[in-house]
């Protein structure tokens, strides 16, 4: 019994499909797919009038639309994958959830996975209005790299969500950073302007965000690159993905040892 | 006299909750002010009068972020700790305990403006060199009672659904680009701007650029107090609507006795 209730893949596989099933507990289907479909839309849009009004000729209309289609996945990885733990401190069953036996590991990441589906068809819809709403030509774009390259970024952006979500567990809200990580993104990660528009002292902070190389990399395939021309990127993308998921797991055990050990499960910030 | 006091109450409320966890501003300003950078780093190779365009929008995002973020959790925080059922119990209507909320949030609203507009001009140097002061004050001010006079019509929609933290997430990035925060509403595809035109944002945020900038050619036909004029309607416009669904929202919660489940 005890092996059945620790297995690491059977956990990995309930957390999976409980965090779907509370996601729709509270969320509609209808609003679920309202979301889906118009918040890429709107993020675009904005930026990409900003970028016509403005004319400036280093940041084209394709550069801007390309940018925040990509950083869309940051809607789900970054925001709903942050406020995970804090959901669980909100609805009170972050105690009954460390109090189980239940490997951590497979607990933690088995909670994003239906995000990392979620983020997947949030870029792909977002392409298709860079597509087809705002002009940008994908004649010569190298889909099968395209495809690497938005993969890739769910995967590490949905690492960085869950290494943000371990924060949440400390503080008393795991809103403000959701919102703080979700918008930076947009002025740190070279969505709408190139990293160098930045102050030197800032660039740093841009190399350390994957989002950063995701952008270089879409915007690469979009010209044609093919998946050799963008190995480099995609490979610093997914090492800071992985980096940001064991530092997040080292969080969350720490964060859970101060817990038990100050008796401030919910109260810790 | 009841319903002042309910007003007074209301605005109280919501101004003790602020100060017991004010880390609650961050989310409602952070997206304003990180489009305005965003916007400023865009516009750095241009000066003057189209970077004091870009800050102006982003006062006017920050007001509106903060609106609708307090017009939309206010309502799904009661859902949350089940006190929705106790607030529209009581004698007092709900509109009078709402208005003295949106009256605090509108405060806020003012500070979230001026802080974007102080921390734009302080970090990127742009001089705020306002073509006239009182007008675009009045411009400000009146922008900011017909926001609130629109948050008053989402929170009423609001009380029935639990979907109140999504619709407000959702509806952010829609009225940035519909009012035309950072860019004229001309770029906009024409079947848009009917829809634009019927927010009161558009309006002032038209009006406040006409009372700051010396040289506005994006400007709409009816000039500075033509903006306020259809503003003014509007935001009469949305109370009136505010108070039939204040109305019904009441009937229905009463009738179907299922408020916290919608």
């Amino acid at each position: 019994m005890a092996d059945y209730v620790a297995n690491p893949l059977r956990v990995f596989w309930s957390s999976a499909v409980l965090a779907k099933r509370a996601l729709f507990a509270w969320l509609s289907p209808a609003m679920w797919l309202m979301q889906l479909f118009t918040m890429s839309l709107f993020s675009i849009a904005f930026f990409v009038y900003v970028a016509t009004y403005v004319n400036n000729p280093e940041v084209s209309v394709a550069f801007v639309a390309v940018g925040n289609a990509l950083q869309s996945v940051a809607y789900v990885s970054i925001f709903a994958v942050c406020n995970i733990t804090g959901e669980e401190k909100e609805q009170g069953t972050l105690q009954a959830l460390l109090v189980s036996p239940a490997n951590r590991l497979s607990i933690f990441v088995g909670r994003a996975m239906f995000q990392i589906v979620n983020g997947l068809a949030t870029v792909v819809i977002a392409f298709f209005y860079a597509a087809f709403l705002f002009g940008v030509d994908f004649s010569s774009a190298n889909l099968l790299t395209l495809a690497a390259v938005v993969l890739m970024t769910t995967f590490a952006m949905t690492g960085f969500g869950l290494m943000l979500s371990s924060l949440g567990m400390y503080l008393r809200t795991s809103m403000v950073i959701a919102n703080i990580f979700l918008f930076i993104g947009l002025l740190f990660n070279g969505v709408n302007f190139p990293v160098s528009y930045l102050p030197a002292f800032l660039q740093p902070i841009s190399y350390a965000m994957p989002m950063t190389y995701g952008t270089e990399a879409a915007r690469a395939a979009v010209s044609g690159a093919s998946v050799m021309d963008v190995t480099g990127l995609l490979a610093i993308e997914a090492l800071i993905g992985v980096v940001a998921i064991l530092l997040g797991y080292a969080m969350l055990r720490f964060f859970e040892h101060l817990a038990r050990s100050k008796g401030t499960m919910e109260r810790l910030y | 006299m009841a319903r002042l006091r309910a007003i007074w109450t209301a605005f109280r409320h919501q101004a003790l909750h602020f100060f017991a966890d004010p880390q609650w501003l961050i989310p409602n300003i952070i997206a304003p002010f990180v489009m305005t950078l965003v916007a400023l780093m865009l516009f750095r190779s241009t000066s003057g009068n189209v970077v004091l365009y870009a800050i102006l929008g982003g006062g006017m995002m920050g007001m509106w972020g903060n609106t609708l973020y307090a017009s939309g959790f206010s309502i799904q925080s009661e859902r949350w700790w089940g006190t929705m059922e106790s607030i529209l119990a009581v004698p007092t209507p709900l509109i009078w305990i709402i208005a003295g909320r949106a009256i605090w949030n509108s405060i806020i609203g003012i500070l979230n403006g001026l802080f974007i507009l102080v921390i734009a001009v302080t970090v990127f140097q742009t001089p705020l060199n306002l073509y006239d002061l009182p007008l675009f004050l009045m411009a400000f001010i009146l922008t900011l009672i017909s926001l609130a006079c629109l948050g008053l019509v989402f929170s009423s929609a609001f009380v029935l659904t639990r979907s109140a933290s999504v619709l407000t997430n959702g509806l952010e990035f829609p009225i940035y680009v519909g009012t035309g925060t950072m860019f004229p509403i001309a770029l906009l595809p024409f079947w848009t701007h009917p829809l634009a035109f019927t927010l009161g944002p558009t309006w002032g945020i038209d009006a406040i650029r006409y009372a700051a900038l010396s040289d506005y050619s994006w400007g709409l036909a009816p000039g500075y107090w033509g903006d306020l004029a259809i503003m003014g309607l509007l935001s009469v416009c949305y109370l009136v609507i505010a108070v039939w669904l204040f109305k019904q929202v009441d009937y229905r919660a009463r009738r179907d006795a299922n408020l916290g489940r919608y």
